[in-house]
């Protein structure tokens, strides 16, 4: 929950954070109902299970000084959401749905109730699929081209660990697949280029030179033909990997680098290092 | 023949799982719970697993060494239980069959349900960010043979430990089963870790339900189906029922939802009946078990744990239980006191050597 802050929302924060957890399920507020129910039909075994507990987590998690107070020790603008998850809501909702069908005296009207919970719960929540389901297309759960991107990188190269410059979602799921792929740029580096420009002076700082190649190749930002080469030396960047709908491509083919290979969607480029580079992992047999 | 290897992945954790749950749950001559012995035996293996990692990644050996040692202690208790256990295991399979023999509809709506959650999480395709820490970490501990030591990310040297994943040593186990076996880590995430995951969930659920239905097959099984209805419903990129479908290979999605919810399951356990000393000693191996999946267990377990079982403590003036209680929040708190210390500057893991 990065887009909130506990010192610029105050005691505001819990509100919003409810907000942005719950969008329109109300699955939350079936919890406080089934609370109720517990309140005037529940067992005294019952009421001790939940309802103690219940009132502590108001008194508590679900307080809006709490988080506040929670800042000064910890940082938990993006993580307070997660003492949400410690509301028994997937198990009380369900447990009082069935104690509702089992009260009914008849199958009939034991149908009937199902047929309402069923339809409070869908008119309740989100469906996990409601944008579409996606299946995944191998066993690894990667998309094929990029498998195919993997093989033509070690086709081609002569190191076991190339290095290459991807695109956003390759960048994220390559070294699932192949670790022996080297990745120019790091989650934070791409999660800022995602949202920001870079500024004249982030383009020219020599202590991050992917930041003119994200400027470059993502953002769209115009760089220096030789500070973008220089970029790629410096990183050690030999291959980038570019969707053919990138208006980039051009502007690599200007720079010199050649194509060494293309799948569907994707076209594969080779910068020639003018000082080759070889990765080798670190030998703690000397250690010991 | 991959559907085959995730198959027996999968039976393969179960029957290690049930193996060292059986040695902590089954007293001498008792009968053996098999749901609670798979569920804690889960949250023993890791807490073990944990007390051998350690000292091999803060050592900066490799990971092969770590799997030399972890394989025969894996061997040494599964051959243990099969020697004390065997018969009492044999004997709750076969009381297993008969009840399901008792009820087939009941059993072929149970199947429904899991198998359905199963093929959603086995068959999707989800982009999420955070598989290019945890799944990419299992990837690049196996091709470099050492244990936290490169980037995820990058694949590049770090210096020192991120201390933020250095006590979850969930993944690094993952690690060491497809170095065993050779078994891609995204089949090992995406697939076996994640049915299994499904498994025992569901599991937690259905005892809970049995509890709370004093043992009634019929409204437990009904209550399962809200559940699963439930968890496809309650989606939001922030809910444990998102995280249980779509990043089930995380270890905050176990925490979210099998550790929340076995804790539920021994406190209402405690509640109903009178065995304290040996359900506290089993809590506290879920409690441990869950700081070692992930770092969201150190605040979220000693949370849960306070705020099911303090208000019942001092309502019922037992006094007594705030020993274990405060010795089964212990692991989070210390845990989560070494993160606030490593991010003050205090201390600092490197990968190598500092004489």
């Amino acid at each position: 929950m990065s887009v909130l802050n506990v010192a610029e929302k105050g005691l505001s924060y819990l509100r919003a954070c409810l907000d942005l957890y719950s969008e329109n399920c109300a699955f939350l507020v079936l919890f406080f109902v089934a609370l109720l129910f517990l309140c005037v039909k529940g067992s005294k075994e019952e009421k001790r299970i939940f309802l103690p507990s219940a009132i502590v987590l108001l008194l508590t998690v679900y307080n809006p000084v709490t988080p506040v107070l929670l800042m000064r020790f910890f940082d938990v603008n993006s993580e307070y959401y997660r003492f949400f998850w410690i509301t028994p809501v997937a198990i009380l909702v369900p447990y009082v749905a069935v104690r509702l069908i089992v009260m009914q005296h008849s199958t009939a009207a034991m149908s009937l109730m199902a047929l309402a919970l069923i339809l409070l719960f869908i008119l309740s929540g989100n469906f996990l699929y409601a944008n579409g389901y996606q299946a995944a297309e191998n066993v690894y759960k990667m998309p094929p081209e990029l498998m195919e991107v993997s093989a033509l990188i070690h086709e081609d190269a002569d190191a076991e660990y190339p290095k290459a410059f991807l695109e956003y979602e390759y960048n994220m799921q390559m070294r699932q697949y192949d670790p022996k792929i080297l990745l120019t740029v790091d989650r934070e580096e791409y999660l800022y280029a995602t949202s920001s420009d870079y500024t004249e002076e982030m383009l020219a700082d020599p202590d991050h030179p992917q930041y003119r190649l994200l400027g470059a190749l993502i953002k769209y930002q115009e760089v220096d033909p030789d500070a973008f080469l220089e970029a790629l030396e410096m990183t050690h960047t030999e291959y980038v990997v570019l969707s053919k709908a990138n208006p980039m491509r051009a502007f690599l083919k200007q720079t010199g680098l050649k194509k060494i290979g293309e799948t569907k969607e994707r076209e594969i480029y080779k910068y020639d290092l003018k000082e080759p580079y070889t990765f080798e992992l670190v030998d703690y047999s000397v250690v010991y | 023949m991959q559907i085959l290897t995730i198959m027996l992945g999968v039976i393969v954790n179960i029957v290690i799982y049930l193996s060292f749950g059986s040695l902590l749950t089954r007293k001498k001559g008792g009968e053996l719970q098999l749901g609670m012995s798979l569920v804690v035996g889960f949250f023993a293996y890791y807490s073990l697993f944990f007390v051998c990692c350690i000292p091999v990644m803060k050592m900066f050996r490799p990971l092969s060494l770590l799997t030399s040692i972890w394989v025969p202690v894996v061997a040494v208790i599964v051959l243990a239980a099969l020697l004390l256990h065997g018969r009492a295991i044999g004997k709750a399979v076969v009381r297993a069959v008969e009840e399901i023999r008792r009820h087939p509809v009941l059993t072929l709506l149970l199947v429904l349900i899991v198998a359905l959650q199963i093929v959603i999480v086995t068959t999707s395709y989800n982009f999420t960010l955070d598989a290019s820490y945890y799944v990419a970490g299992v990837a690049t501990n196996v091709e470099t043979n050492m244990i936290n030591v490169y980037d995820p990310f990058t694949g590049a040297w770090q210096d020192h430990f991120e201390m933020r994943y250095f006590f979850a040593t969930y993944p690094v186990s993952d690690a060491v089963v497809c170095q065993l076996t050779g078994i891609p880590a995204l089949i090992q995430t995406k697939s076996i870790m994640a049915t299994v995951v499904i498994l025992l969930t569901n599991l937690v659920y259905f005892m809970i339900a049995k509890l709370l239905f004093e043992g009634r097959n019929r409204e437990s099984v009904w209550m399962l189906s809200f559940i699963c209805l439930m968890n496809l419903l309650f989606i939001t990129i922030y809910t444990p029922s998102l995280f249980l479908f779509t990043r089930t290979y995380e270890g905050k999605a176990i925490v979210g939802n099998l550790s929340v919810m076995t804790i539920l399951y021994f406190f209402i356990l405690l509640v109903k009946e009178k065995k304290p000393r040996m359900y506290w000693l089993l809590l506290f191996l879920v409690c441990f078990g869950s700081t070692t999946v992930s770092s969201t267990a150190n605040m979220l377990i000693p949370a849960e744990v306070s705020m099911l079982f303090v208000p019942d403590i001092v309502f019922h003036k037992r006094f007594k239980e705030l020993i274990p209680y405060a010795v089964c929040i212990m692991p989070g708190i210390i845990l989560a006191l070494a993160f606030m210390a490593y991010v003050k500057g205090y201390f600092v893991f490197y990968t190598y050597p500092v004489w």
